[in-house]
């Protein structure tokens, strides 16, 4: 299907690709369906772009890249709700936002999608050690961008 | 909304499985004990809050923003090979334009967040904190 976005025009996303969150994301519950988009360089944050709303796009990771110990608690009713069997067949990752240099991951709403089913949910932790704005990485300065565009 | 008066170790219901008891009170802070099936999310509102503004915080980010990151990518590209979870349609990559095309779930690395079985804490058993 073809999906309308304002950031990156029109994207031809196969059917079996999209991925259903049910509930939505806390505040945004009218918008159910995504697809997962990623950089062409391979980089290590992807884009969850809205299938019904052009201009709903969030910046997500994994964020195991950027911190090894975090792990997503999941109570077997949550994996039922989600058809996870195997918590080897999900997926976390976190919404990141940009704040002045930094980037940060809200580690406390991690979102969980099945990959079998791509069926995911933004969970949330209570644990007072995740944040919703745990940074990620501090943005480099453009030295760096022209030695990326060289 | 409705307001009901409660004394210390007095209880209300919501529905037939909630049950929400006061336990301590101590000046302006009440204490309250909740039960409920494990199924249902019992958590601070705040959290709720703070989750959903950085939400929508985050739905303003442009591509711009996310300039400069390209030297903190893992280093070797081996740890960066997919790890298919279900091959085939998925893994196609149509050509699309802007540079950004579909991705693949489960792809993101060889060692990616791990999940535990166990209860989110804040859960009902454990959500009468301060």
């Amino acid at each position: 299907m073809e999906v309308r976005t304002t950031r990156f025009g029109t994207v031809n996303i196969a059917d079996d690709r999209i991925i259903h969150l049910p509930k939505g994301l806390l505040g945004f519950g009218g918008f159910t369906r995504f697809c997962l988009l990623e950089p062409a360089d391979d980089a290590c944050f992807f884009w969850l772009q809205s299938v019904e709303e052009p201009s709903l796009a969030f910046v997500v990771t994994d964020p195991n890249f950027f911190v090894p110990d975090y792990s997503v608690p999941i109570r077997q009713e949550q994996a039922d709700e989600l058809g996870i069997k195997s918590l080897s067949d999900a997926q976390v990752f976190v919404i990141v936002n940009k704040v002045d240099n930094l980037l940060t991951g809200n580690l406390q709403g991690p979102v969980v999608i099945n990959t079998l089913t791509r069926t995911g949910e933004q969970f949330v932790l209570a644990e007072k050690r995740w944040t919703t704005r745990h940074p990620l990485l501090k943005l480099n300065a453009a030295p760096n961008q022209q030695a990326m565009s060289a | 909304m409705l307001v009901l008066s409660r004394q210390r170790d007095e209880t209300i219901m919501i529905g037939d499985e909630i049950e929400i008891t006061v336990v301590d009170i101590r000046g302006d802070k009440v204490r309250l004990g909740i039960n409920a099936p494990s199924r249902i999310a019992v958590h601070r509102k705040e959290v709720y809050d703070s989750i959903r503004s950085e939400n929508q915080r985050a739905s303003q980010i442009s591509r711009d923003d996310l300039s400069g990151i390209g030297p903190v990518m893992p280093a070797t590209p081996a740890t960066m090979l997919p790890t298919p979870i279900s091959p085939g349609p998925l893994r196609d990559k149509p050509v699309v334009r802007a540079q950004v095309g579909p991705a693949t779930l489960g792809r993101t690395g060889t060692s990616p967040t791990p999940i535990r079985r166990g209860p989110i804490s804040g859960s009902a058993g454990e959500a009468a904190g301060s």
